[in-house]
C-alpha cells in the first residue's frame, strides 16, 4: 500500500504530430489534493484524461495505485474503477433517472446487488444534498444539481481517487459554490483529488499543491501559499495576474 | 403563450361561431368551403352506395353480383374466399393451425410493444416462444398433426412470418453491422462500409432472386435449406444494411461525452454499447426505424415474384377464377385493408413511442 496514488514519469502524448504533453513527471500521494491550472490549450484536460486512459500516452509510465496503464484492458478497467472522473459538461446519461445513473456502474462493473447499490446511491445523493431528485431525469435538473449528481455517480464506485476536469466552468455563477462545497467536503474526508480548475479560492482552501501548466509542460508547482504569493516564472505571474484581476 | 390559451377560448365559443370564423370568413372562403363540402359529400355518398347500400355481402352469391344492375360492390368474393387470402394453399382442414399461428405471432408482436417486455432477457424469450409456436403449428408432423411443408404455406400467415423473421434476423445483424462499421480497426470499418454500400445499391428483387435461385448452385448441399429461408436471409441482409445506417446515424448524434463517461466509470465495451450507446441511438433513430419497418412489411409482397403465395398473390388468386374474375377490385380493397391495418398500427405505435421516450430527454 506504499505505492503513490498516481505516478507519472517522463510521459509524452501526441495528437498526430502535435506534441500535447512533453515529458510530464508527477507523483500524487494518497490523500493529496492537487489543483492544476494554466491557460486554455495547455494540456490540462489531456493530462487528466491520460490518467484514466480516455487518452492514450505514447511513451513514459503512468501508474495508478501501483497498477501500470498499458494495453491490458483489465488493467485499464481496474484503474477506471479506482479513479472517478467528473467532467465539465456533466455527461449524465439522459435516458436514465438520477438513481439509475448512480447505480448502473456499481451493479455492472462492481457486481453489487441492486438493493445495496441503491442504498449506497441514496447515501451519496444525500451527501451532495439532492436525495429528493433521485427519480427525476437529468434533463429536469439545474446545471449545479446535475454536476452534483455526476459527483455522486462517481463516488458510488467507491473510488480511491477523484479526477475533476473544470467541474464548474459550464455552470452559472450562482451554482458554482454548491458544487465547490461538495468538493471541499470530499477533500476534508481525505479523498485523493486531482482538480483542473481556475477557482483559486478553492485551491487556496484545499490544495496541498498547485500545478501550473503551459504548452504541454509543468512549468511550476508548489503549495498554494507559496504559489500565489511568490510565483517564480514569468508565465505564472502573467497567468495569475490575468485570472485574479 | 397564445397556443395554450387558444383551445380553451375556442371551446367556449358556440360551434356555429367557430365554423363561421374558420370556414366562412370571406365570400371566397365560403365558396371554397361549399364546393369542397359538396365534393367530399359526393365521394362519400358514392362510396357508401357502392360499398354498403348496393353491395352484396353474403357468401356464394356470385350469380347475384353478376346480375346486380346497381353496380354495387360484390363483397361476396371476400366472404366466400377469404380463407385463400389468409392461408393461401394451406390444406383446408388444417387452416385452423395457420390461424392460431398467425394470432400467436400478432400477440407476440403486440406484447413486445409493451415496455415491461423491453429487457434483454424477456424480449428474446418472448420471440423464441412466438416463433417456435408458429413454426410447430404451421409445420406440424407430430402428435397427429399432419405435416405441411413450407411450399404450402401462404397468404397472410406467410406474409407475417416473412416480416417477423426478416425483422428479427435483420435487427441484430443491423446492430452488428453498425458496430463493425465504427470499429477502431480501419480495415474492419472499411470492409463493412463497402458491404453495406454494395448491398444497399442493389434492388431488393435482385437480392431475392440471387438467394432463391442462384445460391443453390453456389452453396454446399447442407447449407441450401428451403427456398423460403434463403429468401428470408437475403431480405434480412438487405434490411440490416439499411437499418445499420439508421442506427449509425443515431449513434453519431450522441455527444462523445456519453461514451467517455461510461468508460470513466469502468464499464466494459458491451456494457457501454448495451446500456448507454444503443438505447440512446435507438431513441434518436426511432422515426426512421419505424419507417424502415413499414417499408419492409409492404415490400414482403415482392416474394410473389419468386413464386411465393403471400397475401397479395393469394388475393389475386382468390379473385382469379372464372367464377370471380369480375370482383378483382373488391379483393384488392380487402387486401389493401389488411395492409392498412398493419401499417397504420405500426405508425401509431411509432408515434406513441416517440411521445413516451421524449420524457427522459427534455
Ligand atoms: N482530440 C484531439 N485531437 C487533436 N488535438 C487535440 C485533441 N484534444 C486536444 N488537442 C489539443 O491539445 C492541446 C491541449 O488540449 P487540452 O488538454 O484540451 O487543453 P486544456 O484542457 O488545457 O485547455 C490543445 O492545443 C488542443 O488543441
Ligand atoms: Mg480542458
Amino acid at each position: 500500500m506504499s505505492a503513490p496514488a498516481i505516478r507519472i514519469a517522463s510521459m509524452n502524448k501526441y495528437y498526430g504530430h502535435f506534441h500535447a504533453l512533453k515529458g510530464i513527471d508527477l507523483e500524487v500521494a494518497r490523500g493529496e489534493k492537487i489543483v492544476i491550472c494554466g491557460p486554455s490549450g495547455s494540456g490540462k484536460s489531456t493530462l487528466i484524461r491520460c490518467i484514466n486512459r480516455l487518452e492514450e500516452h505514447q511513451s513514459g509510465v503512468i501508474e495508478v495505485n501501483g497498477i501500470e496503464l498499458n494495453d491490458n484492458v483489465d488493467n485499464i478497467e481496474e484503474i477506471r474503477r479506482e479513479a472517478g472522473m467528473v467532467f465539465q459538461n456533466f455527461n449524465l446519461f439522459p435516458h436514465m433517472t438520477v438513481l439509475e445513473n448512480c447505480t448502473l456502474a456499481p451493479i455492472l462493473a462492481r457486481k453489487i446487488g441492486r438493493a445495496e447499490a441503491e442504498k449506497t446511491a441514496m447515501e451519496y445523493l444525500t451527501r451532495v444534498k439532492i436525495p429528493e431528485q433521485a427519480h427525476k431525469y437529468p434533463g429536469e435538473l439545474s446545471g449545479g444539481q446535475q454536476q452534483r449528481v455526476a459527483i455522486a455517480r462517481a463516488l458510488c464506485m467507491a473510488p480511491e481517487i477523484m479526477l475533476f476536469d473544470e467541474p464548474t466552468s459550464a455552470l452559472d455563477p450562482e451554482m458554482i459554490s454548491e458544487v465547490l462545497d461538495v468538493m471541499v467536503g470530499l477533500a476534508k474526508d481525505g479523498m485523493t483529488m486531482v482538480c483542473v480548475t481556475h477557482e483559486m479560492g478553492f485551491a487556496r482552501q484545499v490544495a496541498d499543491r498547485v500545478i501550473f501548466m503551459a504548452d504541454g509542460e509543468i512549468v511550476e508547482q508548489g503549495p498554494p501559499e507559496e504559489f500565489f504569493v511568490n510565483p517564480k516564472s514569468d508565465r505564472t505571474k502573467t497567468f495569475l495576474s490575468q485570472i485574479l484581476a | 403563450m397564445t397556443a395554450s390559451v387558444m383551445p380553451a377560448a375556442l371551446s367556449r365559443q358556440p360551434v356555429l361561431g367557430v365554423l363561421k370564423k374558420k370556414y366562412f370568413a370571406t365570400r371566397l372562403d365560403a365558396a371554397v368551403t361549399v364546393l369542397f363540402a359538396a365534393f367530399i359529400a359526393w365521394i362519400v355518398w358514392s362510396l357508401v352506395n357502392w360499398g354498403v347500400l348496393d353491395a352484396v355481402f353474403g357468401p356464394n352469391q356470385g350469380d347475384v353480383c353478376r346480375e346486380d344492375l346497381e353496380g354495387g360492390a360484390c363483397w361476396s368474393v371476400v366472404s366466400t374466399r377469404w380463407r385463400i387470402v389468409l392461408f393461401g394453399l394451406y390444406p383446408f382442414e388444417e387452416q385452423w393451425r395457420s390461424g392460431i399461428a398467425c394470432i400467436a405471432m400478432v400477440v407476440v408482436a403486440i406484447l413486445s410493444c409493451i415496455p415491461w417486455f423491453w429487457s434483454a432477457r424477456r424480449l428474446p424469450v418472448l420471440w423464441v416462444v412466438g416463433f417456435a409456436t408458429f413454426y410447430v403449428l404451421m409445420r406440424g408432423g407430430f402428435l397427429g398433426l399432419a405435416e405441411v411443408t413450407e411450399q404450402n404455406w401462404g397468404g397472410l400467415s406467410l406474409t407475417i412470418f416473412i416480416f417477423a423473421a426478416v425483422s428479427l434476423l435483420g435487427m441484430p445483424l443491423a446492430i452488428i453491422f453498425a458496430l463493425l462499421r465504427r470499429s477502431k480497426l480501419p480495415w474492419i470499418a472499411r470492409t463493412m462500409a463497402l458491404v453495406i454500400d454494395t448491398i444497399r445499391s442493389l434492388p431488393l428483387l435482385t437480392i431475392m432472386f440471387t438467394f432463391a435461385i442462384v445460391m443453390p448452385f453456389v452453396l454446399p448441399d447442407w447449407a441450401i435449406g428451403d427456398k423460403l429461408y434463403r429468401v428470408i436471409v437475403g431480405y434480412a441482409l438487405f434490411f440490416a444494411c439499411y437499418q445499420a445506417e439508421i442506427i449509425r446515424g443515431g449513434m453519431q448524434a450522441l455527444p462523445n461525452g456519453q461514451e467517455e463517461a461510461a468508460k470513466a466509470l469502468g464499464l466494459g465495451y458491451w456494457h457501454r454499447i448495451g446500456y448507454i450507446i444503443l438505447p440512446q441511438a435507438f431513441r434518436n433513430a426511432l422515426p426512421p426505424t419505424i419507417n424502415q419497418f413499414v417499408i419492409t412489411f409492404k415490400e414482403t409482397s415482392l416474394v410473389t415474384i419468386i413464386g411465393f403465395f403471400d397475401v397479395m398473390a393469394s388475393g389475386r388468386a382468390a379473385s382469379g377464377t372464372a367464377e370471380w374474375n369480375f370482383a378483382v377490385v373488391e379483393m384488392y380493397v380487402f387486401v389493401a385493408l389488411i395492409f392498412y391495418v398493419f401499417v397504420f398500427s405500426l405508425s401509431r405505435y411509432g408515434a406513441y413511442l416517440e411521445r413516451r421516450l421524449g420524457v427522459g430527454r427534455r
